[in-house]
This record gives structure tokens, sequence and C-alpha cells, in this order.
């Protein structure tokens, strides 16, 4: 890494995040290699992250797995698992956001069966800032907002919504109680990020979730 | 090991970051040393907030060895593509459209970039 070593200054020229971007693809060919699809789920806390995986749970039984990303505790991992899924739970211990060598060590513990798995969603810390920079070895990447947070939250935080895949507001059971402008929240985000997706769902009533997991598993059934 | 303050209490990814930095710079001389300056890019869009990554890599280049060293920053301009009028432009955040027909729609080129470029050392430690 060392290039150039002159009498004081010493040239490095590495990026950052290349220990990160390193096992982001370590990840990617380990789970591409046994054809599994996995997304990367970034929200603010509460936006519904778990409740949308419970959800998609439900529809995909068995051939989906979840890793959890939490500061501390197992609650998000009992309620995936009691929702029919394999779940293993990332505590970070006060960090932020999850690595891809977090994640990679995460997959050495869980049962990657290819014959039993087509789906492995990982719920990010709930965070809408400091996930942004970190690929996980993710094939899509999915910003949830929900409702209660406000149509104004996308352009507040655009590293992330840049970088997404697909957008899904959550929690539209709200919407006749509070002044959510859907339009603009999706116009705004394709002003950041042209080529998103959108799909408005209420994970609690279940409206609009079929349609997505519909969409996520012709994702994958098309890369297969 | 750190303080409490930036250990438990203190997450941000900036802190991180800076643990990152110092990974690359003590790989890249092969030993500690204390360090005059660290010269460093970020992309407008990165998402780096560049006081807060100062405030924890002081700290942290401190605690593990490298000494006081000044963090210079170099912050790049991000390359954008209008999908409006199709042309190129340079911007310093998110938030600047197209200086020639106004847009915000675009396809972002580049400004994501992190990277440590160079770093200085105390004299007497070459």
């Amino acid at each position: 890494m060392c290039d150039e070593v002159t009498e004081q200054k010493v040239d490095i020229t590495t990026s950052v995040m290349s220990k990160n971007d390193r096992f982001a693809e370590d990840n990617r060919e380990l789970l591409s290699g046994k054809g599994i699809y996995t997304l990367n789920l970034i929200s603010s806390p509460g936006a519904g992250k778990t409740t949308v995986l419970e959800s998609m749970a439900r529809f995909f039984g068995p051939r989906m797995a979840v890793i959890e990303g939490d500061i501390q505790t197992r609650r998000d991992a009992e309620r995936i698992e009691k929702a029919g899924c394999q779940a293993w739970q990332i505590e970070t211990g006060g960090a932020c956001h999850l690595d891809a060598h977090a994640v990679n060590h995460a997959l050495g513990h869980m049962n990657l069966d290819p014959d039993a798995l087509e789906l492995l969603a990982i719920e990010n810390v709930g965070n809408l800032i400091c996930p942004s920079g970190y690929d996980l070895g993710e094939d899509m990447r999915i910003g949830l907002l929900s409702v209660p947070e406000g149509d104004d939250k996308i352009l507040k935080y655009p590293s992330l919504f840049s970088s997404i895949n697909v957008l899904v507001i959550n929690k539209m059971d709200l919407i006749p109680h509070l002044d959510f402008d859907v339009d603009r929240a999706i116009e705004e985000c394709r002003s950041l990020n042209p080529d998103v997706l959108v799909f408005t769902v209420s994970a609690k009533t279940g409206e609009g979730m079929e349609e997505f997991c519909d969409f996520v598993e012709s994702s994958f059934s098309t890369t297969a | 090991m750190l303080p409490p303050e930036l250990n438990g209490g203190f997450s941000m990814h900036e802190l991180s970051l800076a643990h990152d930095m110092t990974r690359i710079i003590g790989s890249a001389l092969g030993r500690k040393v204390h360090l005059d300056r660290v010269n460093i890019t970020i992309g407008p869009l990165s998402g780096i907030s560049a006081e807060s990554l100062r405030f924890c890599f002081t700290e942290v280049a401190r605690i593990e060895g490298f000494g006081e060293p000044d963090l210079v920053i170099n912050l790049t301009k991000a390359k954008l593509i209008c999908l409006d009028c199709d042309i190129e432009y340079e911007a310093k955040d998110f938030y600047q459209g197209c200086p020639d027909c106004g847009s915000i729609s675009r396809r972002i080129l580049s400004g994501r970039e992190f990277t440590v470029d160079s770093v200085e050392l105390e004299e007497g430690n070459d």
C-alpha cells in the first residue's frame, strides 16, 4: 500500500471503505454462489422494518432467512422466528450501523442450505445516516420510510435515499390521520435517484404487502 | 482503550471511520509514529461530516499512538449529469440543481469518495 516514501511524506491513497468493500464482495460471492438473493433494509428506528419482515416471513416461510442488526437485545430475531423464519441477531453493542464484516461473521453461524433458502433479508440498525455508506454485499437496497416520520425526510437524508434501489412507504393505514404527501415523497426520491422503484404498504394491515413480496420474488427468480 | 465517551455512549459512523483510518495508516507505515499531517479526500455525497470526523480522528490518533496530527481535508465536488438537459455539472452537495435548467433530476457520477491520501511524519521519525 505504501508506494512512495520521501523524507517525510508517505503516499497511501487507500479508500477508507476498502476493507468493508472486500468483505461485501466476499458476502456477495458466497450468497450468489448458493443462489441466495440478499436485501439490505434501512430505515429510522420505529419505521416498521421488523413488522415488514414478519409479514414477508409469513409470505416466504423457510425460503427466507433474516439477519437482525440492533444495538442490543434479541427481541427482533425472536419476532422473526415466531413468524416462521430462521433469524440471526447481531448485537452491535453501540455501533450505529452494520458493516460487511459483521454480516460475514453472522453468515458463518447460519444454516445457508441452498436447497431451502432463496432469500436473505438483512435488517440494518435503525438509522437513516450511518448505514448508507456500508455495502453489505446485498443485491437490493431498500429504504423504508413510514408515514408518521413526514414526507420531508427524503431530502433531509439524501445519502441514503440516493443509494437505494427500492423505496417502501410503510404505515399507509395512517394516511387519513396525517399530512403526508405520498406524491411529494416519491417525486423527491426520484429527483435524487431516477431509477428508484416505489411501493406503498401497511405491514400492519397487510395492504400492498403481497405486491411487494411478489416483486421481491420476481427479482430473485429472474437472477437465479 | 478509548475513554467511555468515545466508546459505548458515543456512536456515529465517523468514529468507526476514524478507526479505519488509523488502521490503514498503521498498516501502510508498518509502525506507529507521531504524525504532523494526515491528508484525506472526502466527496460531498459520502455522508461523512468533516467536523465530526476531525473530532473523532484527533482523539483516536492520539490514543492509538500517532500523536496529534493536523487532519487536512480535501473536499471534492460531486459530478452529476442532468437528466433533463443532459449536461454534466459539478456540485458541492445533494441540493445543487443543474446550472443550466435548474432541474434536480440527475444521475450521480461521483462524489462518494473517501480516501487516506498521504501522511507527513514528525521530524526525527523518518
